[in-house]
């Protein structure tokens, strides 16, 4: 972890200090001028923004090493800056209290911007590297003329709202070479490093996850989850959007779900989960597991960016996005399968995510996670393929490899995919798919001598056809009423081949298709 | 903060009209907020500002979903705030412009727009006067980006088509719930005492009180077709004239504190 110390003041600064409250200041303090735009004509002085640097930062201290309610002003003061000038700016605030830890400093530092909008006259834009204040000419006409009081205000602010602060103390900065400096060597290692502990922040990491019923308009039963592995399926909210919008408004779209007990950990199954599905799809749905394609998996709203779709015939899972207008190897198109799934229906066999969960530690993980993943389109291949893991990046199939289920099934075998022998999952090692039965095994069933040409191909099986018997042995699956596309110019005769039929079949009927008749049904 | 919506078919001069208001209300006040809601009007243009406009807001939209993914803790809505005050709103001298541009395209925008509404809300709330050229299908008003108009202004020109659609904005502004308190009608490029009779009815018949009836002038159909800003229209014509008079009936208006 970045080591987190107060800042050395350079010997030979221009220093201005100041300790403890402020009976009064010369503006407004509200929440009514959040959102208040000061205009290049009514501003005073432009601080950080697009041409000079700036930062804010918080850090969280011992509570000795902070003086509470003091104010060190490092370079020059408003009152020495010239109308219509533009200046370097860091906020740094140290603060400390028992509840006051390292993974809050992001939260607390958010809050900046809020409390100094509420300051009247002072413009407060963006975040960490990026801010942007601008001082009405309005302000200084009033009686603002330094920036002890903007910071003072701000403190102040900070200890009401946040009463779990119990010393702050804010360093400010105008100065270039020392705002240059703090950026580089102290603001943004720490940025960094907070950006490393979110990619590696994980479900078990947290107590709540967020609910987003934004879509519910489209979709009245769809239960969004939006938990650390798990961003939204329309791939806009992550977790901390969650948090920052629940905060905001504890019962608005996006509310606090409370994990309660976890019931599944490889599938990502909580007790909390399943009580907030159930009440919030109006009992439509009873359970939902967070990381697993077959087995109660998360509703799909209609907004998500890519579909997951199961291949019987290669016992593999492909993924198609929304800005792929082909039919995917199983002959449907992203729409076509979207129309099916959406509308928050929980449909065995299909799933929408976000694109960001492909990033996910936890990616499907109950069914193999990135082994039990075939196919996908290039465009969407390329710009995930860093989270791919490189013993199975080249094994899954593009639609440079691959359009149809032949080629597909040819594919793999090639490239010795997983899917093939059987699928290992990393989570626990189990090995949950037997693989494809090879071709020499016995087979059970032949009906209809294949002419000629038909004979020459390879022996597989129609996709509609083969489907209900090269289903794997997966309890709870079901297909959802799909119209599958019939095959293209049906050949004269059938073969077909049943392997290692471990399944029950009730009754199968086997009819030579007529001439007049189509395919496929 | 009075949001003065501006809404008619295509083509009738609703775009001359906002235009106009704006120069006239910013000649009183720098506290005012031009919107251009309608992705086939030109009102940069109209006001002279083209050159000016460096983003719209649905460009910016459009990125925020490309870049979404790279934000990590970033605050989404700070950033969709940061860029539409940075690259959005275009400063003029005497007026703030925003620029809605084109519609969403493919995907989800729920989450986008509901980010957007809220920044929007928190800026609008800061304007005297809010002018939005809107398109006759109000959709900005339906998606709730803008949640309300005060006054909406309908105009139309002779066309039984304008008439039509003036009928329907009304109806649209009512099931949409906008709150506002009063609906004008502006008559343009009327050529004939007979035409402005049967606008006159009209009005009367749906209850809507007209603002001003301007005639066909040659002049400002020439400035409009240049797509030079409508300052340059002659001072002394009828239509520079009466808007004027519109825009002064507008400053009168009451102001509720919202």
């Amino acid at each position: 972890m970045v080591e987190r110390k107060r800042i050395e003041i350079p010997e030979g600064a221009k220093v201005k200090e100041s300790v403890g409250e402020e009976a009064e200041f010369p503006f407004d303090i509200s929440p009514m001028y959040e959102g208040e735009r000061i205009r290049k004509g009514d501003m005073y002085v432009e601080l950080g923004g697009p041409s000079q640097p700036g930062f804010e930062l918080v850090m969280a201290l011992p509570v000795d090493q902070v003086e509470d309610m003091k104010v060190t002003l490092i370079g020059p003061d408003l009152d020495e800056m010239e109308e219509g000038s533009t200046h370097p700016y860091a906020m740094v605030y140290y603060i400390a209290g028992e509840m006051v830890e390292t993974d809050l400093e992001p939260v607390i530092e958010r809050r900046n911007h809020d409390f100094q909008n509420y300051l009247e006259g002072y413009m407060h834009l963006n975040q960490r590297y990026d801010i942007w204040i601008r001082i009405g000419k309005n302000a200084i006409k009033k009686g603002l003329n330094s920036l002890i009081q903007i910071a003072k205000a701000t403190m102040m602010l900070y200890k009401n709202e946040l009463p779990f602060i119990e010393k702050i103390e804010a360093v400010y900065v105008t100065d270039k070479d020392l705002v240059d400096k703090l950026l580089n060597e102290v603001a943004m290692p720490i940025y960094e490093e907070r950006d490393a502990r979110v990619e590696a922040l994980s479900d078990e990491d947290v107590d709540e996850f967020y609910s987003c019923t934004l879509c519910q308009s489209f979709a009245p039963t769809n239960v969004c989850v939006v938990s650390p592995d798990r961003p939204s399926l329309c791939g806009a909210i992550t977790w901390f959007d969650g948090r920052a919008a629940a905060k905001v408004d504890p019962e608005g779209p996006n509310r606090a779900i409370p994990k309660g007990e976890l019931l599944d950990p490889i599938g990502g199954e909580y007790s909390g989960v399943n009580d907030f599905a159930k009440q919030e799809s109006g009992g439509e749905y009873e359970r939902i597991k967070l990381h697993s394609f077959f087995e109660y998996p998360h509703t799909s709203c209609g907004c998500f960016e890519v579909i997951g779709f199961y291949m019987p015939e290669v016992d593999g899972i492909g993924w198609v996005h929304r800005g792929y207008a082909e039919p995917a190897p199983n002959g449907l198109t992203f729409s076509t399968m979207a129309g099916q799934t959406g509308g928050g229906k929980q449909v065995v066999g299909f799933l929408g995510v976000g694109i960001a969960y492909f990033r996910s530690k936890k990616f499907i993980q109950a069914d193999g996670g990135w082994y039990r993943v075939v196919w996908m389109p290039k465009e969407l291949k390329e710009r995930i393929a860093k989270y791919i893991p490189d013993d199975i990046r080249d094994k899954i199939a593009t639609e440079d490899d691959a359009k149809t289920l032949d080629e597909l099934r040819e594919f793999l075998k090639k490239v010795d995919h997983p899917v093939v022998k059987g699928v290992v999952r990393p989570v626990d090692g189990q090995k949950i798919t037997n693989g494809w039965v090879e071709e020499e095994e016995e087979e059970v069933e032949e009906v209809a001598e294949a002419p000629a040409e038909a004979a020459a191909q390879p022996a597989v099986a129609q996709p509609a056809a083969m489907q209900p018997m090269q289903m794997p042995a997966m309890p709870g699956f079901q297909l959802p009423a799909l119209q599958m596309p019939a095959p293209s110019a049906a050949p004269a005769g059938v073969k077909l081949i049943i392997k290692d039929a471990k399944i029950t079949i009730d009754k199968v009927i086997i009819k030579k298709a007529e001439k007049e008749k189509k395919g496929g049904k | 903060m009075t949001v003065i919506a501006v809404a008619g078919k295509g083509g009738t001069g609703k775009t001359l009209v906002s235009a106009l208001l704006v120069n006239f209300i910013s000649e009183n006040t720098t506290s005012v907020l031009a919107v251009d809601a309608d992705p086939d009007s030109n009102l940069p243009e109209a006001l002279g500002v083209a050159d000016e406009v460096r983003k719209t807001l649905g460009e910016i939209r459009e990125l925020f979903q490309v870049s979404r993914d790279e934000m990590g803790t970033m605050n989404k809505e700070q950033w969709l705030e940061g860029k539409i005050y940075a690259e959005a709103i275009c400063e003029c001298p005497r007026y703030d412009l925003l620029v809605m541009g084109r519609p969403e395209g493919e995907g989800c925008y729920c989450f986008a727009n509901s980010l957007l509404r809220g920044v929007l809300k928190r800026l609008m709330r800061h304007y005297e006067y809010i002018v939005i050229d809107t398109e006759a299908g109000l959709e900005h008003f339906s998606r709730k980006t803008i949640d309300s108009a005060d006054y909406i202004i309908i105009v139309t020109d002779m066309s039984r088509k304008g008439l039509a659609t003036a009928r329907r904005i009304k109806e649209l502004a009512k099931e949409l719930k906008l709150n506002f308190r009063e609906i004008y009608l502006v008559a343009n490029r009327i050529t004939s005492k007979e035409a402005e009779n049967t606008i006159r009815e009209f009005a009367y018949e749906e209850g809507i009180e007209i603002l001003a009836v301007l005639p066909y002038d040659e002049s400002v159909a020439e400035v409009d077709l240049r797509g030079e800003p409508v300052t340059a229209i002659d001072k002394d014509s009828e239509v520079y004239k009466k808007m004027k008079e519109v825009s002064n009936f507008i400053l009168r208006l009451p102001v509720e504190a919202r």
